[in-house]
């Protein structure tokens, strides 16, 4: 199911298409579920927007002020799940997360950023439609880009 | 639901990204140069539309819906300028401001005309190629994918720090912040323009990727500020990186040029802080 699943490895011509050209960036005029997910530390943010259709994610987009990895996970995340349903979405998380287990450290928290926008994105959804009135969810996230990052330097140091 | 002058504004911010691009992409210098100039004036337009919009108590954002096509030509990238500039003459109202806006863009009109009154000037455009390849210097494609991931970050950057900045200077009423605003505005600027040309040299010139208004309404001015100076610390580490990634004389004395300008941006946004 997920055979087709990339990740951002090196500066390979598909990389740099997601790169100069993300897929699915910007904002949606009448989404059903808005999520944000905030590095604290960094300010750096993830905002998805979807459109869903009982199970089916019928249009999404996101956007970030984030580094180039975030941009490009997120290029490539939303691409594979667009007019597929939740439970593809959750498995192609998954197996992004498989395969992020032998990348850097920094990938893995620019990857959770992105996917945490998108589950905070079904929560808005659910809640909006258990009554809640909630312009967008926000979920803060635990590991910071900056820590990961000063991590790696000491490690290399 | 879009105002008139809300739609006006998106379409001078598109205008000012057009003009700028038609300049780095195209290669003789002349009108690269003027062009450029030009690009500053559509700048200043947009700058004063906000100005206005905002005394009229309205509110502007950074919205686009615009396209960098990829000609092969000068005079393919100048037919559609004129085609821009033309299309907004309508959205203009009629007023001191816009009189001097229109002059200005019939000004541009005639000078394009007169580029292309000489076929000479048609020259093809490489801008766009995707060889990635910096002229005749032979540089390892480590450093070619190295430069590359800069100049796409970098550009990014600098066209998020002259909207933001633009976003607070024309809200702010305090002296020495404005003028703070317009050396990072200034100095951005001319970031913007260095890496935009390298991009164009290397054939990967594409617009940086549109601002969410989560990045450019700021609600803890201070804290913004602090995370700005951690920012201009980070580019810094990154210039000093790549200068020291890049195995040529001529590049490497470029960052490091850059470098330094951080430096000072950093003293600059200490005095927003006092």
């Amino acid at each position: 199911m997920f055979e087709d699943v990339k990740m951002p490895e090196g500066m390979s011509p598909e990389v740099l298409e997601h790169l100069m050209y993300p897929k699915n960036y910007g904002k949606l005029e009448t989404p059903n579920g808005v999520g944000v997910a905030l590095d604290e530390k960094t300010k750096e943010y993830v905002i998805f927007y979807i459109i869903l259709d009982e199970s089916i994610i019928k249009d999404v987009k996101f956007a970030t002020n984030g580094c180039q990895d975030t941009v490009v996970i997120g290029s490539m995340f939303t691409d594979m799940i667009m007019n597929n349903d939740l439970e593809y979405a959750n498995g192609a998380i998954q197996k992004m997360n498989d395969k992020l287990g032998n990348t850097s450290a920094q990938q893995q928290v620019c990857a959770d950023i992105v996917f945490s926008a998108f589950t905070a994105s079904l929560q808005n959804y659910k809640n909006i439609q258990n009554g809640l009135d909630e312009e967008l969810h926000l979920f803060k996230m635990k590991e910071s880009c900056e820590v990961v990052g000063e991590e790696n330097e000491n490690k290399n140091g | 639901m879009k105002t008139k002058m809300d739609k006006l504004y998106q379409e001078k911010h598109e205008l000012w990204l057009h003009i700028t691009y038609a300049s780095f992409a195209i290669e003789d210098e002349a009108i690269k140069s003027r062009l450029y100039e030009f690009s500053l004036i559509a700048f200043r337009h947009m700058k004063w539309l906000g100005s206005e919009v905002l005394e009229d108590g309205g509110n502007f954002n950074y919205d686009r819906s615009m396209q960098l096509i990829k000609h092969d030509t000068s005079f393919e990238i100048i037919h559609e300028l004129e085609e821009k500039i033309l299309h907004i003459q309508a959205n203009y109202k009629d007023n001191i401001l816009a009189q001097r806006i229109k002059t200005d863009d019939i000004y541009l009109l005639e000078y394009l005309r007169q580029v292309m009154a000489s076929e000479f000037n048609n020259q093809t455009i490489t801008a766009f190629n995707m060889k990635r390849e910096w002229m005749d210097k032979k540089l390892a494609q480590d450093q070619i994918d190295a430069l590359t991931l800069f100049l796409l970050e970098e550009s990014y950057k600098e066209y998020e720090l002259i909207l933001v900045y633009n976003y607070m200077q024309a809200r702010t009423e305090n002296a020495l912040h404005f003028n703070v605003f317009q050396d990072l505005i200034d100095e951005s600027h001319f970031h913007l323009k260095s890496f935009g040309n390298m991009m164009a040299k290397l054939g990967i010139l594409v617009l940086p990727r549109e601002l969410h208004e989560m990045t450019y309404i700021v609600k803890d001015f201070q804290r913004f500020i602090v995370d700005g100076i951690a920012e201009e610390e980070a580019a810094k580490i990154m210039c000093k990186e790549l200068s020291d990634a890049i195995k040529d004389e001529e590049l490497s004395k470029f960052f490091d040029f850059i470098n330094y300008q951080e430096s000072y941006h950093i003293e600059l946004m200490k005095k927003l802080l006092k």
